[in-house]
């Protein structure tokens, strides 16, 4: 331990630090104490955690001029505990981001009660959202880690996910570009790590190859490395596909529902006190993304810190179709924060999707995309697509990565409170990673379950199949005809620029999670998706919304509690 | 305002794309006026200072069509000073469906001698 | 599938598809379908309840339904056939028209000719680069006219608008005039993007201010809009550090804009100008494809009606005149013809059409175009090498106000053509 003091001592970028460290048995070091701005609690924080022997890093540092506000929750869980014990489950997940969503969908074949509780107003509205994706082939991670593990198994897994609950992938394949030697010797530790990591079909290219393979990369290559496995979703229908089907299989989604507090019975049990009343369960799964070290506090289980890394992502117009096949990036020209560097790839639909940027952040809830995250989203486009043009950008958003101190996952079962089990830094590649994620969660949760004597089998009725979805814009005009002859709401547009029909609109607000938001019919239909982000359709997604929910148009909210669109009648 | 209190107002012409920037000053009884490069933007101040008039439109609650509103105008300019008592007016008013392009909805609005028509057909909601 | 034929089909029932319509009917052109994806009539004219429309053709300050109003009337008095409810999802080359409706599926027309009235769209917020949180409370104008003009909501108490094109001024209006607070306008050209007549009657007459040369740079708020950053730009557009100042407001309203929609256009392969986002046009406002052409706000932004109108009947007679060509057998098109081009010179912005059919001008004919800056005293032009074919005093043009020039009938093209707008020189006077 003082020896990483006084590595902190002895670095001048620290000098206006105060920082005390202890270490626990268990290799888990506490930092206590004050730096001068954000960056360098997270430096610290990154500084400890790669020492020898260390496990994990709690950071209590607080930066200069920084003040993270904490909502008193007192009074709402004093409200919440009155309601009482509303229902009894098995499982209780907490969070419905892709990996409580596939998680929940996993457990959803066995024969016990699962529920998940999600803050929002739907499934997929933080990290997994904003995400650019990528499903990543895993050459990128860190040899040893859980990441890397679960990222080459994830991404085998897509194809079956993808056959199962019929969402979009697209196995394009990753190009990395190298304009110079360092450029090479870059790509070329990642190809050694993609060999450690076992990541199919990885393998250097020579400038002939690479322009064999893409002949449109600009300038002057040396070289380059493809990852053939490297496939590209929308991120949200896996994760909607993924409830959907859980919910099809009678998992419970409680959306709209914050968890405020959770308390251990003496029996083992918990209580987990939702602002809708106290949810009795026998398991608890953190999946909360950038809140789960919170979750993690409510029983005491304090052992690592998740920082907010913010990522901006740019989307162009699907007029703009780039040269590419694949997903492409040229090294990045400097390394920024813990990211992969972004890039550049198209989406299953269609459009340019350039980014994401990294910037540490000490607001986790700060989701606003900055000209700066734009400018570095843009520059990775432009690297490898220089005729891109930022007038044909669409869309912006940002998400936050939930990244503990060590950059890796944790997941496994609490050491302290039996029956809770973390699954907390869940990062890039934790899209591309989510079905191995499910997977070994089922795993731990299974063995618990049968050392406890319980026997786990897989229900007779289980249905790992999605019903179908009707895409009207991917159909032949003789088979849209035939459609709308069936079901007339088919013929009547109300997103022009994704051709989105009521009648699509009609189905998802009849599905097993039902979308009560605009921007929740966005996710599962694309309406308001397009070029003109809404404008046309907004107001008839508006009516619709208010008429299948018998509700004022006052009442339609854009995304959660207080998005409201309209303000009130004006007659 | 009495017609002896010193004036100090600039508006801008709207006669032609010029745009002239038009100062009066003096008094309502005597104006003075400036800054106008042609007569009808003398006369467009004039109206200004004594009798600023401005179409009126809106919208009125139709029950029973398609939409919750209907726009409707004024068949002439009402004095501006009046419009809020117009549009207090207008607010107050509820139509049915159908209703015909140029109906009359509110006769000689606020004793202005315009009346209220609707703007447009809208015919009951199936 | 349900296969129909038609002599011309209109793409577009706004102000441009039904002046088209009632022209080429007045024209005699046979089996003419209109296609309309609303269940009415007018197009963006319905949510318009301001006045102002029909000054140049009628005379008479109407609001958008009137204007639209008329022209219903005038097409629902012909043989035209109506499909309203029914969107256009593909244009072929050869001009089939692939279009949906809830009651008869997939409709197939073949068509002889096709007018394009598809109109423009609102530029959006990602479009100006208004960084910050994506929340509720951020609309584009068009959007808040509808909700307030046609279904009776209002969107927010407080607003800030970004843009004072007209559509933001009129917004600014209807806004106060519903109860609603307006903080301001903000612009960030150096001048004002509407008319002189709006920026009087609809803000100083409510005292808006209008704030030049400040953009937007930021919106703030978790889930719904809390407030903005505005801050003045340099000459570059560019927002100087030190300017920026908070706004507590709910509503963004955004005026910065419109495109012509022409996504089916450019399905079908028609050439594009990216100066004005809309077809490459010739006098006949026909399109690079021989018997498509294109009328309205498709081509270019217009900011009057009257003109949206005057070029559906100019496209709605060169229909007539391709159609009857072909019917006696004659070549027509690009074939029968070559083109003269025509360029924005000196002090112009764009100019349309972009080309014309050598030859003598068997009519007048309107160049539509906008200037560069604001300007007085200057000389509107149209030169063909050293000779002029148009001339035209203006006492004062700016941007936001469309120019118009004529060229007589009998006038004979056989070089190209520039149009320009000059300062005036004395001893032309």
């Amino acid at each position: 331990m003082q020896e990483l003091l006084a590595n902190i001592k002895s670095d001048a970028r620290f000098e206006q630090c105060s920082v005390s460290a202890s270490i626990s048995e268990d290799g888990i070091v506490t930092l206590e104490g004050s730096a001068d701005s954000w960056r360098h609690v997270v430096d610290i924080g990154h500084l400890a955690a790669s020492f020898p022997g260390v496990v994990n890093v709690v950071n209590h540092l607080s930066a200069e001029g920084v003040r993270i506000e904490k909502s008193d929750n007192t009074q709402r869980i004093r409200e919440a505990r009155k309601r009482g014990v509303i229902a009894s489950a098995d499982v209780v997940i907490v969070g419905a981001g892709i990996s409580g969503c596939g998680i929940a969908r996993e457990l959803s074949k066995y024969d016990m009660r699962v529920i998940v509780v999600e803050r929002n107003a739907d499934v997929s509205e933080e990290a997994t959202k904003a995400n650019n994706g990528d499903i990543h082939p895993g050459h990128k991670a860190k040899p040893g880690t859980l990441k890397a593990k679960l990222n080459v198994r994830g991404n085998e897994l897509y194809d079956k996910w993808q056959e199962e609950l019929g969402f979009e992938l697209v196995r394009c394949g990753q190009v990395n570009v190298a304009y110079s030697e360092e450029d090479m010797r870059g790509l070329e530790k990642i190809y050694h790590d993609g060999i450690a990591n076992d990541v199919p079909g990885v393998r250097m290219l020579t400038k002939e190859e690479l322009l064999k393979m893409e002949p449109e990369v600009p300038g002057d290559p040396m070289g380059g490395l493809v990852a053939p496995t490297m496939g590209v979703v929308e991120p949200f229908q896996v994760c909607v596909a993924l409830a959907e089907n859980a919910a099809e299989n009678g998992v419970e989604f409680m959306l709209s529902t914050e968890l405020l507090d959770i308390q251990v019975m003496e029996d083992g049990r918990f209580q987990a006190v939702t602002e809708k009343g106290i949810l009795d369960a026998a398991y608890i799964i953190d999946c909360a993304g950038i809140h789960a070290d919170e979750v993690a506090q409510m029983v005491n289980d304090e052992f690592y810190t998740l920082h907010a890394r913010r990522g901006g992502i740019a989307i162009f117009d699907k007029r703009v179709t780039g040269p590419y096949h694949h997903a492409m990036s040229a090294m990045p020209r400097k390394k920024d924060a813990e990211s992969k560097g972004g890039g550049y790839a198209r989406t299953p639909e269609g459009n340019i999707l350039v980014g994401p940027s990294a910037v540490e952040i000490p607001d986790k809830e700060d989701k606003s995309m900055e000209e700066s995250d734009f400018d570095y989203a843009y520059d990775r486009g432009k690297s490898i697509y220089p005729e891109l043009d930022r007038r044909d950008v669409i869309a912006m958003y940002a998400g936050i990565r939930p990244a503990d101190y060590k950059e890796d996952f944790i997941i496994q079962m609490s050491g302290k409170v039996h029956g809770f089990i973390h699954v907390a830094g869940i990062q890039s590649p934790g899209l591309a990673s989510a079905p191995a994620i499910a997977e070994m969660v089922e795993g731990i949760l299974k063995e618990d379950m049968e050392a406890s004597g319980r026997t786990v089998s897989v229900r007779e009725d289980y249905k790992p199949k999605r019903r179908p979805q009707v895409q009207f814009r991917r159909l032949s005009h003789e088979e849209q005809d035939a459609l709308i002859r069936e079901n007339p709401k088919y013929g009547h547009i109300i997103c022009r620029c994704e051709q989105i029909t009521e009648g699509e609109i009609l189905d998802v607000l009849h599905s097993p999670v039902v979308p009560t938001t605009v921007d929740a019919i966005k996710r599962r239909t694309r309406a308001g998706m397009g070029r003109c982000q809404g404008g046309f359709c907004q107001p008839r997604v508006v009516e619709i919304l208010a008429r299948e929910l018998d509700k004022d148009w006052t009442q339609i909210n854009l995304k959660g509690r207080g998005a409201y669109i309209l303000e009130r009648r004006s007659r | 305002m009495n017609g002896k209190e010193q004036l100090d107002r600039e508006i801008t012409c709207i006669v032609c794309p010029t745009s002239c920037r038009i100062q009066i000053t003096g008094t309502m009884d005597e104006p003075e006026i400036t800054g106008y490069t042609c007569k009808r933007g003398l006369e467009h101040a004039r109206n200004e200072l004594y009798c600023p008039m401005r179409m009126l439109t809106s919208t009125v609650k139709i029950l029973g069509a398609k939409f919750r509103v209907m726009p409707v105008i004024s068949t002439k300019e009402v004095p501006k000073d009046k419009m809020k008592d117009c549009l207090e007016e207008i607010y107050r008013i509820q139509v049915t469906a159908p209703v015909q392009e140029g109906d009359i909805i509110i006769r000689d609005i606020c004793h202005t001698g315009a009346d209220i028509v609707a703007a447009r057909s809208m015919k009951e909601a199936q | 599938m349900k296969t129909i034929q038609v002599d011309l089909a209109v793409i577009g029932g706004g102000p441009a598809g039904l002046a088209a319509v009632a022209e080429a009917k007045r024209q005699g052109i046979g089996r003419v379908v209109l296609i309309e994806r609303d269940l009415e009539l007018g197009g963006i004219l319905q949510q318009c309840v301001h006045d102002g429309f029909g000054l140049h053709r009628f005379q008479k300050r109407m609001s958008g339904g009137q204007y639209a109003e008329a022209f219903i009337r005038d097409v629902e008095a012909t043989d035209a056939c109506i499909q309203d409810n029914t969107m256009v999802l593909e244009i072929t080359p050869d001009k089939k028209i692939y279009a949906v409706n809830e009651t008869e599926g997939m409709l197939l027309y073949e068509c002889r000719a096709i007018i394009l009235a598809m109109g423009c769209r609102e530029r959006t917020r990602n479009q100006v680069f208004i960084y910050g949180s994506r929340t509720s409370g951020v609309l584009t104008a068009g959007a808040v006219q509808r909700y307030i003009n046609m279904e009776g909501y209002l969107p927010g108490r407080k607003a800030v608008i970004l843009g004072s094109g007209d559509i933001g001024l009129i917004m600014a209006r209807r806004m106060t005039l519903e109860g609603m607070e307006v903080e301001g306008v903000y612009e960030v050209m150096s001048s004002p993007g509407g008319l002189t007549r709006n920026i009087v009657q609809c803000l100083e007459d409510y005292d808006i201010p209008l704030h030049l040369s400040t953009t937007v740079v930021k919106a703030h708020g978790r889930e719904r809009l809390t407030g903005v950053t505005v801050a003045k730009v340099d000459e570059n557009r560019r927002p100087i550090p030190g300017t920026e100042r908070y706004i507590d407001c709910d509503l963004l309203v955004l005026a910065v804009g419109l495109i012509p929609e022409n996504e089916l256009s450019r399905g079908a392969g028609i050439e594009i100008d990216p100066r004005t986002q809309g077809p490459v046009i010739d006098q006949n406002f026909m399109t690079s494809i021989d018997g498509i052409f294109a009328a309205g706000n498709v081509v270019a932004v217009f900011d009057l009606v009257d003109y949206v109108s005057e070029t559906g009947e100019i496209a709605a007679r060169g229909a007539a005149r391709y159609l009857k060509e072909q019917k006696e057998g004659n070549k027509e098109g690009h074939s029968a013809h070559t083109y003269k081009n025509v360029t924005a010179g000196e002090g112009v912005n764009f100019v349309i059409p972009q080309k014309v059919a050598a030859g003598e001008l068997t009519q007048d004919m309107a160049f539509y175009l906008r200037v560069k800056k604001p300007d007085e005293r200057v000389v509107l032009s149209c030169r063909m090498g050293d000779e002029t074919l148009a001339k035209k005093k203006e006492r004062f043009v700016a941007p936001p106000e469309m120019l118009v020039s004529r060229v007589q009938a009998g006038c004979c093209v056989d070089n190209d053509l520039t149009v320009e707008v000059r300062k005036e020189v004395p001893h032309e006077r």
